[in-house]
């Protein structure tokens, strides 16, 4: 209790300034890919097609326009595959839910699996940790007979 | 040398195929003169394997640029040091790389296993890697040999492409490939397990220190590339979620999970299916990503093009999964085990857990790669997710994973009582809070940074504990003094405390990675002599400007003075450079490290004038990432010693 009053007091004590940052060049070039270099992310490419957009996007935060804005600019010159991000609608939704519903399903059946074993252990009905122990041991005789054998061939 | 080169090749893969039918011929025979002929015939190859890997090293460093893939790669100018790598620079010689280390692999175990040639699974892991091995040869003979001639003899090479010539360069490739390599012998070991019947955990035990060195080979690896593009490429990252990195994270993950419920089927015998498929996806991994740099199926800055090969890895790949599955499908009677916990609370939950986590960022990050291609097939439009993609998605997961990294100390094996929790979960927990506020105080308020730090307060605290723990104890059992109780715990459980060691590097990289993104400050500004810039504490003072040649290449140096928080900090000099024979010139950085910050410059333009457009980045903490990396080796190999000789008792 006295951690978590604690935790409260350093909230309040704490002041109300907000990391604010400047927009720059390299959080709009990282959502472009260059239009000359398809594939490559603009804010990696060094190429001349690449300055052109970089200067395009210069340009445009000196007019104070913000990121949204100029992403929409290049989105109409060259079409959506210039982004890096895909807009979240239609198709593209898939790629932003699947690995979350690929988690839960995955939490789900994991969960699953530990209270049904978790119900055989209870029960007493599941594999103790000597099975390992005894698989081994039976492996290690198993292998010694094999090579006996192979010893009595070879006689 | 290049007949002896081609017809080493040809030898190896010859050999390959003998021991194919030998060892065929002894298992349908029941005949272990021909196991052993076929044991030996596969150590063999290693030896042609090594003559064609010297025949295309000799051909390097006596520029004999008739060879097509020589003069691809090389040129006289090229440093000694670089014509030696130059072997891996390219698809085929890569390809060559491959086989070989492959086969000194395969010669390794066929030595490890030489008294084990009656054991019914041993046959099986020979024939599986003969199988790997010739079907690598086959391609070298066929479709993609490093030996091909060129039909004149040019003058010069077109030389090795400037941003490979750094050191980061001559160890990433081999580093990587010796990790991706590694994972085919557990594969190998896996699949004899399923045609043998031995499905004990033999076979884990066998090859866990195959995973855990492929694992670091891989971990060495992928840190290394981060470097290089870090140090090379000159945009002030290291990450870009580029296809071809993804390629070689996915392995890594899934090997993550496979190594931690590994331990679990070495403990209690259970999860046999599980790691089956998990190993199986591994060695599926690492191919995939051979054929993602080899087919030109994505855009990559990695990739070799459009080879002609990615149909033969895409053909392998589906083979080695229908195969590795229906084995599994087939055995699954046998592998399923009646799994039991005591307590729905204990480590092997977490580890479960652990394991879902790892997988799902796997998915993620392959179904990201992968979408381009999806999105094409759907709606026909190519589009194309970059790195602020990967970290919206990943990013939650990665907090999720690091949180359970914590938390798994906490949880005894097999069973967890809620009060043992609550004793082991307070301090650290408190810890955490207490740091987590303090860091809201200072200004943190992003959530994910703030959470991103906590967390890894958290897990730092758990790491701490375990040692602390196990010092005590070991001090209250032996008498020992606590500062020698603690190395000798550490020693003496070293593949456990290696893990840790582990864990505490992810923490330093996550402490890393998060400052380095969440605080970098960039700026982009044109100076003319005399002029300066400031960003963060330092400014920059444009003083000096020179060109010179230096061995293959033009150089372009401006020199800045440095002075931060108004005092002077020395000079920094940072480079433009115009490699012969390449076609773009490359920027070379400049870097002032510190634990604090990172002091990132590159010239990417040059004036008429001599005035100099300078990229600055203040990269926070960034520096720790790297040394979080140095301990995951360490922790790695610490894990991987093995135990001294016990003394026998009568």
């Amino acid at each position: 209790m006295n951690i978590f009053r604690i935790f409260i007091f350093s909230l309040l004590l704490s002041g109300v300034a907000i990391t604010a940052y400047a927009l720059n060049r390299s959080e709009v070039e990282k959502n472009l890919i260059c239009y000359a270099c398809p594939g490559e992310a603009l804010n990696i490419d060094r190429c001349s097609g690449g300055n052109q957009m970089r200067a395009e996007i210069d340009r445009r935060l000196a007019l104070g326009e913000d990121k949204q804005t100029i992403l929409n600019f290049f989105v109409q010159q060259f079409g959506e595959d210039i982004l890096t991000v895909p807009p979240q609608r239609g198709f593209n939704l898939v790629a932003y839910a699947a690995p979350f519903v690929a988690l839960l399903i995955g939490l789900v059946i994991a969960g699953m699996l530990i209270w049904k074993w978790g119900a055989a252990g209870r029960s007493g009905t599941g594999a103790g940790e000597h099975d390992a122990e005894s698989e081994a041991l039976y492996r290690k005789i198993e292998d010694q007979v094999e090579d006996e054998l192979k010893k009595l061939e070879d006689d | 040398m290049v007949t002896f080169g081609n017809l080493s090749q040809s030898a190896a893969f010859i050999t390959g195929l003998s021991a194919m039918f030998l060892l065929l011929t002894g298992l349908m025979r029941n005949d272990l003169r021909f196991i052993e002929a076929g044991r030996r015939a596969l150590a063999g190859l290693a030896v042609f394997a090594t003559m064609a890997a010297f025949a295309l090293s000799w051909l390097f460093m006596t520029d004999n640029f008739q060879v097509e893939y020589v003069a691809s790669y090389s040129d006289r100018a090229l440093p000694l040091f670089y014509k030696a790598t130059s072997f891996w620079a390219g698809q085929k010689g890569s390809l060559l790389f491959w086989a070989w280390v492959l086969s000194l692999y395969i010669a390794l175990v066929t030595w490890n296993t030489r008294k084990e040639t009656t054991r019914k699974n041993t046959p099986y892991i020979y024939l599986i890697l003969a199988g790997i091995v010739s079907f690598f040869f086959l391609l070298l003979i066929t479709v993609s040999s490093p030996f091909e001639l060129l039909q004149f003899m040019p003058k010069d090479g077109k030389g090795l492409n400037p941003m490979l010539q750094n050191p980061g360069m001559i160890f990433h490739p081999p580093t990587l490939f010796l990790g991706y390599i590694g994972f085919t012998i557990p594969f190998a070991y896996a699949l004899a397990a399923l045609i043998s019947g031995r499905l004990d955990p033999d076979w884990l035990k066998k090859t866990r220190r195959w995973n855990i060195l492929s694992w670091i080979f891989l971990t060495i690896g992928i840190i290394l590339g981060g470097q290089w593009a870090y140090v090379e490429l000159g945009w002030g990252g290291f990450w870009a979620w580029d296809p071809v990195e993804n390629a070689s994270f996915i392995p890594w993950l899934i090997s993550t999970a496979f190594i931690h419920t590994s331990i679990i089927q070495e403990r209690r015998n259970i999860m046999k299916v599980w790691n089956m498929s998990l190993i199986v996806l591994t060695f599926l991994a690492c191919i995939f990503g051979t054929y993602l740099v080899r087919s030109g199926i994505l855009q990559s800055v990695h990739d070799f093009g459009a080879t002609g090969l990615g149909g033969y890895f895409l053909v392998f790949m589906i083979v080695a999964a229908l195969g590795s599955f229906l084995l599994i499908a087939e055995s699954y009677s046998e592998l399923k085990t009646n799994h039991s916990l005591e307590s729905l609370l204990s480590r092997e939950s977490t580890f479960l857990f652990n394991n879902v986590i790892l997988l799902a960022i796997a998915f993620s990050t392959l179904f990201g790669t992968m979408f381009p291609l999806i999105s094409e097939m759907v709606t026909g439009k190519k589009l194309t997710v970059g790195e602020p993609f990967f970290n919206m998605v990943n990013t939650p997961l990665f907090l999720l994973l690091l949180a359970i990294t914590g938390l798994c100390p906490l949880i005894s094996w097999r069973k967890a009582s809620i009060n043992n929790l609550k004793h082991n979960f307070l301090l650290p927990f408190g810890l955490a809070l207490i740091g987590g506020a303090v860091l809201f105080t200072f200004g943190i308020r992003e959530l994910y940074p703030l959470l991103a730090f906590t967390l890894s307060l958290f897990v730092s605290a758990t790491i701490l504990l375990e040692f602390i723990g196990g010092a005590r104890a070991r001090k209250k059992l032996t008498g020992e003094g606590l500062l020698l109780a603690f190395p000798k715990v550490i020693w003496k459980m070293r593949r456990r405390y290696g893990g840790y060691i582990v864990h505490f590097g992810i923490v330093l990289m996550v402490v890393g990675i998060t400052g380095s993104t969440t605080f970098k400050l960039e700026k982009e500004v044109t100076l003319q002599r005399g002029q300066s810039m400031t960003i963060g504490d330092y400014t920059l003072q444009y003083n000096d400007f020179k060109s010179f040649q230096d061995r293959n290449r033009t150089v372009y140096a401006a020199t800045l003075g440095v002075t931060k928080n108004g005092k002077p900090a020395g000079d920094i000099t940072t480079e433009r450079r115009y490699y012969i024979n390449a076609k773009q010139p490359t920027t070379e950085v400049s870097l002032r490290i510190s634990p604090k910050e990172d002091l990132y410059l590159t010239m990417p333009m040059i004036g008429k004038n001599n005035e100099i457009t300078i990229k600055a980045a203040v990269n926070p903490l960034l520096v720790w990432g790297w040394v979080g990396g140095v301990f995951m080796v360490l922790g790695g190999i610490m894990a991987i010693i093995p135990a001294g000789s016990r003394r026998q008792t009568a």
